[in-house]
């Protein structure tokens, strides 16, 4: 005990207490903004609550229901497969499309980069509302398909049970493509001359010279990345819920739908909460798990 | 590459006692009550005292200088232009301040903005148990039965037209007891037809549910799309159910399932035949192809451009259609074998007076300007179907068709409501299972009960809160 006491107080003598004053600021609004919230919400949870008159304690009740809700693992699922299309399909792209802009100089480069962060900068409302256009049954993918003698495929993308979910995919994937792509393509030009005319020496072709130059530069980048593009996976609302509001039947929804459904339309707040505070533990693990094995690589 | 890359090297007894100290900030600022504790305080008398008589100019100027703040909805905005310079005129001591929010948002925050300290005087809800019950179930409503009978409502509303707007004061039992609203607007599912389409196709515009249906099939058999719909937004199928429904259920019967009389079921035979009629739709293509993922809007736009011979859509759609199309236009509720008028239909968002309100004469006064023909016609020129049609000019063809309708559909209190209303989450359990039963991979009977799962586990949940609370409120 006088031990540990004494190490403290050594401690605190170390310290130079003002420099603690400079980080107060941002200390308050993290505290009041983020995890006063976070932590309220995780109250809430435990609660039977309908956003009004007086809540009934439950305890883990909320997160027992969501264990056994069918409903609720089928559209963990649906953000299983959203994995794929928001972080594994931009993230594989971005490296790729890098690699042929290191190797090929492209005019207007600056152009190019701008056009493809775009629709990150576009309202998701937006993005959904143009894609629908173009998924529409009457709408321009279709009639492409048409054009080329393709008519067996054209169909209404999102309101078939069989494509709707791959078919909202593809949006997060365009979505998320030019992020990868600006990130990837910043951290290229860090990339030292040297290496790549080193790898060129040694023989190597575009593949080795993607798989052992650009691949193990960009780790930081990729990291990020993934970490970013997961995360917008995992929380996906607003294109789903713009798109096909989780439909046909059930074929689209995510866990943030009934979140949503349960929060502002049915006021079970206490289950919205319990919903908020499992994806939230989820989306960190992941995320954790992330970096954890990139960083091992790393060292 | 960012924080979450780096491991935090040798400042682990630093780390510790920040997280401590953030912990210690967080419970210190958390407060955890409760969540609701002490929130609303229902009043045991009428907010505003007792209305005997209709507010005239006179009892309200008595109060001097008056603000009275409005939250509606952004579909209202037309409307509450033209009514608000009319009510400013006649109470020149009322300033009026009118704000509104679009749809989505505006459910989303009505019942929080309700329970705050300084709630607007005048606000909308919306019928059933999702906004409507959870304001009156939390005291912020005033009730308005003494109002009703002041001004005379009861009279010009036959039948059980306002029990959509009753309530028991703990807010539990829907369908009875006080009410706590009122609206002008009328809105119910109806078919709009084309009429050019029509007479391309030797159809005449269909006053029976047998010739409606007798012009589907003859539409289809011509190649043409026979009906028009979107149903990405998963409601406008639901719909399509109840005014199929309407032709085959007494009215009471689907009113009483929707408010939750006990021993109702949604499985009955009129219902599986209605569901049966609606997947028989879908599967002899006249509905198309690839309405699951088309959004309501763009359906109304198609059927606009020409695509498709009829529409069955809420009679809300009039400017939209009848701006397109103009007198090719046409509107109708088939009438039912028997040669009633029913519709799956109710009152537009309706009105209601907070609890808290400090203004409750003027806000009388607002409401009874707007159920009088004054506030009728200026729903009327605001492009809306309004209650009272009775001497009120309707805008175009197209309306006075909707007014005519809607008139019969009131006297013979032929509105069925609408099934969504039924519990908190039927509106989604609804939506996603109609368009199951239209693609097939919910037979009919499966359908039936999915609905009534939802239900029937809303009303236990409903039971075991009220036995909760002992009765008391």
């Amino acid at each position: 005990m006088t031990a540990s006491r004494a190490r403290l107080r050594a401690w605190a003598r170390r310290q130079y207490w003002p420099a603690y004053l400079y980080l107060l600021p941002g200390a308050v609004v993290y505290v009041l903004f983020v995890l006063r919230p976070l932590l309220m919400t995780a109250w809430i949870s435990l609660f039977d609550w309908d956003g009004l008159t007086l809540g009934t304690w439950v305890g883990p009740d909320n997160y027992t229901a969501l264990l056994t809700d069918p409903r609720l693992r089928e559209a963990l699922l649906h953000s299983l497969v959203f994995l794929f299309f928001y972080a594994l399909v931009p993230v594989a792209a971005g490296l790729v499309l890098t690699a042929l802009m290191v190797r090929v100089r492209i005019r207007g480069l600056g152009v190019f980069r701008a056009l493809l962060f775009v629709p990150q900068v576009l309202s998701t409302v937006v993005v959904a509302v143009s894609w629908r256009w173009i998924y529409d049954p009457d709408g321009p993918l279709n009639g492409l398909l048409r054009a080329v003698g393709l008519d067996a495929l054209a169909r209404s993308w999102l309101g078939d049970n069989a494509t709707a979910l791959p078919a909202v995919g593809l949006i997060g994937s365009w979505v998320m493509c030019g992020l990868c792509l600006v990130l990837f393509l910043a951290g290229a030009l860090r990339i030292p001359r040297e290496l790549f005319e080193a790898a060129r020496l040694d023989g190597a072709g575009p593949v080795r010279e993607f798989r052992t130059v650009i691949v193990p530069a960009l780790r930081g980048e990729t990291g990020l990345a993934l970490v970013l593009t997961v995360t917008q996976a995992l929380r996906n609302f607003d294109i789903v819920w713009n798109t096909t509001a989780g439909g046909p039947g059930h074929s689209t929804t995510v866990p943030s739908v009934f979140l949503y459904q349960d929060a502002f339309v049915s006021r079970e707040v206490g289950d919205a909460a319990a919903i908020g505070i499992a994806l939230t533990l989820l989306t960190l693990t992941v995320c954790g798990l992330i970096t954890r094995v990139l960083r091992e690589r790393e060292g | 590459m960012g924080w979450w890359l780096r491991g935090g090297r040798g400042g682990e007894p630093r780390r510790g006692v920040g997280v401590l100290a953030a912990l210690g900030c967080v419970l210190a600022l958390g407060a955890c009550s409760v969540p609701g504790a002490g929130g609303a305080a229902a009043g045991q008398e009428l907010p505003g005292g007792r209305i005997l008589r209709p507010v005239g100019p006179e009892r309200v100027a008595e109060h001097g200088r008056t603000t009275l703040r409005v939250l509606a909805d952004s579909g209202e905005r037309e409307f509450l232009k033209r009514l608000v310079a009319r009510f400013e005129k006649k109470y020149p001591n009322v300033r009026v301040e009118v704000e509104t929010k679009a749809s989505t948002d505006f459910f989303k925050t009505i019942v929080t903005t309700m329970s705050g300290e300084h709630p607007p005087d005048l606000v909308q809800g919306n019928q059933g148990y999702g906004v409507d019950g959870q304001l009156v179930r939390a005291g912020l409503l005033r009730p308005l039965d003494d109002v009703s009978h002041a001004y005379g409502w009861d009279l010009d509303h036959p039948g059980g037209t306002t029990d959509q707007l009753r309530w028991t004061p703990d807010g539990t039992l829907f369908g009875s007891g006080s009410l706590y609203g009122i609206s002008q607007s009328n809105e119910y599912i109806g078919v709009f037809y084309n009429r050019s389409k029509l007479s391309e196709l030797g159809i005449r515009p269909p006053h029976s549910w047998a010739e409606f249906t007798a012009g589907l099939r003859k539409a289809k058999e011509a190649g043409e799309l026979p009906l028009q719909l979107g149903n990405a937004d998963q409601y406008p199928a639901e719909q399509l159910l109840g005014t199929i429904q309407a032709q085959k259920v007494p009215v009471n019967e689907s009113r009483a399932w929707i408010n939750g009389v006990p021993g109702t079921t949604f499985a009955t035979a009129g219902n599986r035949e209605a569901a049966r009629e609606l997947r028989g739709w879908a599967r002899k293509g006249y509905l198309g192809t690839g309405y699951n993922g088309v959004s309501a809007d763009d359906a109304v736009s198609k059927f606009t451009a020409g695509k498709g011979v009829f529409m069955i859509a809420g009679s809300w759609n009039a400017p939209a259609v009848g701006g397109k199309l103009g007198d090719d236009a046409g509107f109708t509720v088939p009438r039912t074998a028997d040669g009633r008028t029913v519709a799956a239909g109710a009152f537009g968002l309706p009105w209601h007076i907070s609890a808290k309100s400090d203004a409750t004469d003027a806000a009388v006064a607002f409401l009874g300007m707007m159920q009088s023909r004054t506030g009728a016609q200026a729903m009327a020129d605001a492009g809306r179907l309004p209650v009272v049609t009775d001497g009120v000019d309707m805008p175009d063809r197209l309306g006075r068709q909707q007014a005519a309708t809607g008139k019969r559909l009131l006297l013979g209190d032929g509105q069925t409501y609408y099934f969504d209303w039924a519990s908190h989450s039927m509106l989604a359990t609804i939506g996603s299972a109609t368009q199951d039963l239209l693609t097939g991979r919910l037979s009919v009977g499966a359908y039936l009960r999915r609905i009534e799962r939802d239900r029937a586990g809303f009303l236990a949940e409903q039971e075991a809160k009220t036995r909760g609370r002992g009765g008391g409120s």
